[in-house]
């Protein structure tokens, strides 16, 4: 943020003069009121519950375009903080909105998507007794969203982080007598509240480095010392970074999201793929300050050297993309196909972040929230044509029964595995392999590279297998086009998947994080031929080699040819690596044993301490018992009053 | 409403209730639910008349009782009590509201329940320290007879005696205490405001703090279940009928923990510094050893019980870190756990009424049954593993960043006590009591009907109010906190000045 910008947002911090930002407020809080309403008034009417919801979301998302004419196109950044939520000694937290470029882009993609997964809902969902609980949650979902885009200081983004969680965790278990949905909301629940178990400490020390939990504050302290963190600066970058290692399933706490496929489709469209994992991203990116100080560690884990956040969190990433892409080459579920598919794209915008191309994480975040929605959406719509079979082998010849499904899902796809000139997915995947290079990690370039095609291989498997070929059961030989409802916002997401529709926002973003930024010359749709020509050609190249593979290797075949030749890794990979299984080994019997042990120790010991004793203070207390026990008032009175003797006693004397 | 109005309805009732004879069932319950109601608005409106950023004592009534001895009858309300004082009252209506099936012995029950909640006024009331003392046992002594008489549960006598041993111990230790502060202080009373300027002046000597403390820690410790004199809570809980627990694990427990805000930390500053680190660990041995016993629990209400204590782990080690954030954070987290702690032991309650049973092992995928309940059980069992929102994530969030800069390795284990290990029971038994399908036979009556909601719905209103909108506490708390904390932070500049200057002359 240059100064003008800084100075913009101090002048405008005495709030209540109704400028262009206070609309963020209503932006944010329309979802919230739609939420109340529907819990203490008509949840009794399930039509009205969903006209509420998806009609404040829909305001929320003209809001958003209206806010992102106002400052995302030319616009100032603006922080408003008019609200005091803690205000003690050192530690002062408001309740503020930052609207700047990244907040009302993400704005922008969060109502947007909320609005059609909502509508699409109507019909996915239709005639399910749960439906105004089902709303109220999304409703609660889009505001605790909305309120980590807008947060302007780490603790609120804490708070609007863990109810992200919270109603992630109502829908994953929407269906919540079944104990597999039930199981995996906990789960999922669990497995983030690590993530934000590091965050939370990250966050004191930050606060306790710089003094401030505001980004803006914080932004300043790092600017006029970039060591201000001292020692911890690696840690401390690190421990934010749980906090997004949690919510955006980032190896090793990515085993949640593959079982959060419990939930209704719909919900993993929104929560589970376009917006509630790209949060972790996004924090990313909202507190990139923190990670652009230098590395360095506490005196006694010296050997670390100067290796900052940034080079382990690119790791990290980059290897939990290809870790789900692997795992992806082997599911047979579609929605875990899927599943694993935006994990490894997470991975993908980690591995941008941590290469210190946040805009190029953003861009893809972007352009993947509306492909993604797309395709989940799109699987929907396979499985409530195929009576909820949800395995790929059990489908086939869908692309007759399916048209328009079939054709979005294509497009889809082709977004997802970056075909070149056509599809924006194209654009912004080029933009993190440039990234990568750029950053000086040619090893991270070239597992990019790989990445991207074989998600092109197994993504291809997946529409081979299900879309074409004879049918392969009796469900799919009878699949039915889904209503309009359903199909209207497949056509709308797949308008975002296509090139131009997202054109100059690779130029938008990059001037969001460096104010000196200036757009290449012979930018356009041949762009990235021009100015990278490595990245673009490996990425093309490699989607050439994924699809040249998966259409010999599926095309027309029965069944899956791939376990034979890769023998046991294929089962390690069908096996999701046995990650699961290894957690549950470890960690959960470890807390169990501790559990046990001082269920045991407190029983006998600490109570013996008091009460059980040697055999002669039982004998004593077994009287004292039976004196007590007779309840009757005069006891427990002349106890008082012995009492009250004794302060009289010491006063007196 | 004055303070003594306040304080007196409560008693009011339970002298009415005493004159109305025996066969006259619903007139009981309706004064008992009167009274309760109005004390619950007039506290409201003390809150709301409380004025924001002033430090000292507002409302304030005082009369001489015996001038000799220094006691007097003096009641007022500052940052630190204010709020405990709206959070007992809203707790002693909630109570009184799902008492109303009592069966047995009604009028004795309604008269024990309403001096417990005078008692407990009484005790957060009273500044001068004896009628603290005495309200807190007034209150105390309903508890135990309650938990005999109209207890459940096999193991009722054992636990009605332990927690009665305890408790009484603990009162005694912490009196003597007291007792002792009388008579090192030299101030001839123990009215707080005139002890605190008392010893502004003529700070206790380095032996009688190191003498008194000690025993107040444990005392008062005792009281609130601090590690590790812990063990007669959870089995007292579980043994309590619902209304004793909720006054209990919500109300009274936090009068030790206020009393070592009022006293330990101003009074004793040089021995706070040189016990706030034992007393940390104790913490810890309630956040995490608690919280571990609490893992193992299959009782509903052995797993609260365990769970309120490792609450208490972390006011604890608020009270350790001492500075103002800290204080505040306490303050918070007691008032906060109160309406929580009544909460979920009315709710539990509820619902092993309606089933026959607290066991996880029994029970299962209640929410189809009971919406409301259930639900409500949902969001309690949320707020007690500290999820945003509710009040007790914002106490226990000051409270971390208070200990921080103090405590650093104890914050990380607190915080992994509250965010993990928290989570882990509580969503275990979200997922174990009501979430799957359903067991056969289970439910003997349905959900709360739209008057038995009221209770329930009072105390989550003020937890999501203060949860969303802590300002409207922590300003009233702060002021006060500051004054509290501050001389602890001052005398230990002192000290350590006096320690650069001892040193430098020794060289």
């Amino acid at each position: 943020m240059d100064a003008h910008a800084a100075q913009h947002a101090i002048a405008a911090t005495p709030a209540f003069s109704s400028q262009p930002e206070d609309l963020a407020w209503f932006i944010l809080l329309l979802p919230l009121i739609a939420a109340a309403s529907i819990a203490f008034g008509v949840r009794r009417s399930s039509f009205l519950s969903s006209t509420l919801s998806i009609s404040a979301t829909v305001v929320a998302f003209f809001l958003s375009i209206a806010l992102f004419l106002a400052f995302g196109v030319g616009g100032y950044p603006a922080v408003t903080s008019p609200f005091n939520w803690i205000h003690v000694g050192g530690l002062q937290v408001d309740l503020g909105v930052t609207v700047d470029r990244l907040s009302v882009l993400m704005l922008l993609i969060v109502t947007g998507v909320s609005s059609l997964v909502q509508i699409y809902s109507t019909a996915y969902l239709k005639g399910d007794p749960g439906l105004s609980r089902y709303f109220g949650s999304i409703s609660l979902f889009t505001f605790s969203m909305l309120g980590i885009v807008l947060a302007d200081n780490l603790v609120m983004m804490f708070v609007f982080w863990e109810l992200v969680g919270v109603s992630s965790y109502l829908l994953i278990g929407f269906w919540f007598d079944k104990p597999s949905a039930a199981d995996a909301a906990k789960k999922a629940f669990l497995t983030n509240r690590l993530g934000d178990f590091g965050f939370m400490l990250g966050i004191l020390v930050v606060w306790s480095a710089t003094g401030s939990v505001q980004f803006t504050q914080i932004g300043n302290v790092l600017g006029g010392n970039p060591g201000a963190l001292g020692g911890l600066a690696s840690i401390a970058g690190l421990l934010i970074f749980c906090g997004a290692m949690g919510k955006s399933a980032q190896f090793p706490l990515h085993v949640w999201l593959p079982d959060a496929m419990e939930g209704p489709t719909p919900v993993s469209a929104l929560i589970h793929a376009a917006t509630m994992v790209a949060a972790g991203v996004y924090m990313l990116c909202r507190a990139f300050v923190l990670f652009q100080a230098p590395g360095a560690w506490p005196a006694h884990l010296w050997f670390l050297g100067n290796i900052s956040a940034l080079d382990i969190i690119a790791l990290i990433g980059g290897f939990t993309a290809l870790l789900a892409a692997l795992i992806a080459f082997q599911q047979d579920d579609i929605k875990r196909i899927l599943a694993y598919s935006t994990l490894s794209q997470l991975g993908y915008m980690v591995m941008a972040v941590g290469c210190g191309g946040p805009d190029a994480a953003m861009y893809h975040l972007t352009t993947h929230a509306g492909f993604k929605a797309l395709l989940f959406l799109g699987a929907g719509a396979v499985i409530h044509a195929c009576h909820h079979e949800q395995n790929i082998w059990k489908m086939g010849g869908l692309w007759k029964r399916l048209p328009i499904t079939f054709r979005t899902f294509v497009i889809g796809t082709a977004a997802l595995a970056g075909f070149p000139i056509l599809t924006s997915g194209f654009y912004s995947k080029d933009a993190i392999l440039v990234a990568a290079l750029d950053g000086g990690h040619p090893v991270l370039f070239g597992l990019g590279v790989l990445v991207a095609s074989f998600t092109t291989f197994y993504m291809l498997r997946l529409v081979i297998v299900a879309f074409f070929g004879p049918y392969r059961s009796e469900a799919a030989s009878h699949a039915h086009e889904a209503p309009i409802a359903m199909t209207w916002p497949l056509i709308t997401l797949a308008i975002p998947s296509i090139a131009v529709a997202w054109f100059g926002l690779g130029d938008y973003l990059s001037s969001h994080f460096n104010p000196h930024f200036h757009a290449h010359e012979g930018g356009g749709l041949f762009g990235p031929f021009n100015h990278a020509p490595l990245a673009a050609v490996f990425g093309s190249g490699a989607l050439l080699f994924g699809a040249t593979a998966a259409f010999g290797l599926y095309w027309g075949a029965d069944s899956d040819p791939l376990p034979a030749r890769l023998g046991l890794l294929g089962r390690a990979m069908r096996n999701r690596f046995y990650f699961d299984e290894i957690y549950e080994g470890i960690f959960v019997p470890m807390h169990d044993m501790l559990g046990r042990l001082f269920g045991a120790v407190d029983r006998w010991v600490v109570s013996g301490l008091g009460i059980r004793g040697t055999h002669g203070s039982v004998e004593l207390f077994g009287r004292a018992l039976r004196l007590l026990q007779t309840g009757n008032l005069q006891t427990y009175t002349f106890l008082f009053a012995a009492g009250v003797a004794v302060v009289v006693f010491v006063a007196t004397k | 409403m004055s303070l003594s109005q306040l304080l007196l309805t409560p008693f009011a009732g339970a002298l009415l209730v005493l004159l109305v004879p025996g066969n006259y069932r619903v007139v009981h319950r309706f004064i008992a639910l009167v009274t309760s109601a109005i004390t619950a608005i007039g506290a409201i409106s003390i809150f709301a008349g409380f004025k924001t950023g002033v430090a000292g004592m507002q409302f304030e009534e005082y009369a001489a009782w015996v001038p000799a001895a220094g006691f007097g009858y003096h009641l007022g309300v500052d940052g630190m009590n204010i709020g405990l004082v709206l959070m007992a009252s809203l707790v002693g209506f909630a109570a009184t509201c799902v008492s109303w099936d009592i069966e047995r012995q009604p009028k004795l029950f309604y008269i024990l329940l309403l001096t417990m909640i005078g008692g407990s006024l009484g005790a957060f009331l009273s500044l001068d320290l004896f009628f603290l003392y005495f309200f807190n046992e007034l209150a105390l002594v309903p508890t135990f007879i309650m938990m005999g008489v109209w207890g459940r549960g096999e193991n009722r006598n054992y636990a009605t005696f332990q927690i009665t041993l305890y408790l009484t111990l603990g009162a005694l230790i912490g009196l003597s205490g007291l007792a002792l502060l009388y008579s090192q202080s030299g101030a001839n009373t123990l009215d707080w405001v005139t002890l605190k300027v008392w010893l502004a002046d003529k700070p206790l000597s380095s032996h009688a703090q190191n003498l008194i403390l000690p025993l107040l820690l444990l005392g008062f410790g005792t009281l609130v279940g601090l590690f590790p004199f812990h063990s007669w809570a959870a089995p007292g809980y579980a043994a309590a009928p619902s209304a004793t627990a909720m006054m209990h694990a919500g109300v009274l427990k936090k009068v030790g923990l206020y009393v070592l805000l009022r006293v330990a930390i101003p009074f004793f500053p040089e021995s706070m510094n040189h016990w706030a680190t034992p007393l940390a660990v104790l913490a810890m041995g309630n956040v995490l050893y608690c919280g571990w016993v609490a893992l193992r629990q299959r009782d509903l209400y052995l797993l609260l019980g365990n769970s309120s204590l490792a609450h208490m782990g972390f006011c604890f080690l608020g009270l350790a870190a001492a500075g103002v954030i800290g204080v505040t954070g306490v303050v918070l987290i007691m008032v906060a756990h109160g309406l929580l702690a009544a909460l979920s032991f009315g709710l539990v309650g509820h619902l092993t009424k309606a089933t026959g049973s607290s066991d996880l092992d029994r029970l299962g995928g209640l929410l189809k049954t009971f919406p409301f309940v259930g639900g409500a059980l949902i969001m309690a069992f949320l707020a007690g593993c500290g999820v945003p929102g509710f009040a007790n994530f914002t106490g226990e969030l000051t409270v971390l960043f208070g200990a921080w800069k103090s405590f650093p390795v104890f914050v990380i284990a607190a915080a992994w006590g509250g965010l993990i290990i928290g989570g882990v029971y509580m969503l275990r038994a979200i997922r174990d009591l009501l979430h799957g399908p359903l067991r056969e036979g289970s439910v003997k009556s349905g959900d709360a009907g739209p008057w038995r909601r009221v209770p329930f719905l009072v105390l989550l209103a003020a937890l999501i109010y203060f949860g969303v909108n802590p300002a409207s506490l922590v300003d009233r708390i702060t002021p006060t906190a500051e004054r509290i904390a501050g001389t602890r932070t001052a005398t230990a500049t002192t000290t350590h000045a006096t320690a650069a200057v001892t040193s430098h002359a020794a060289h």
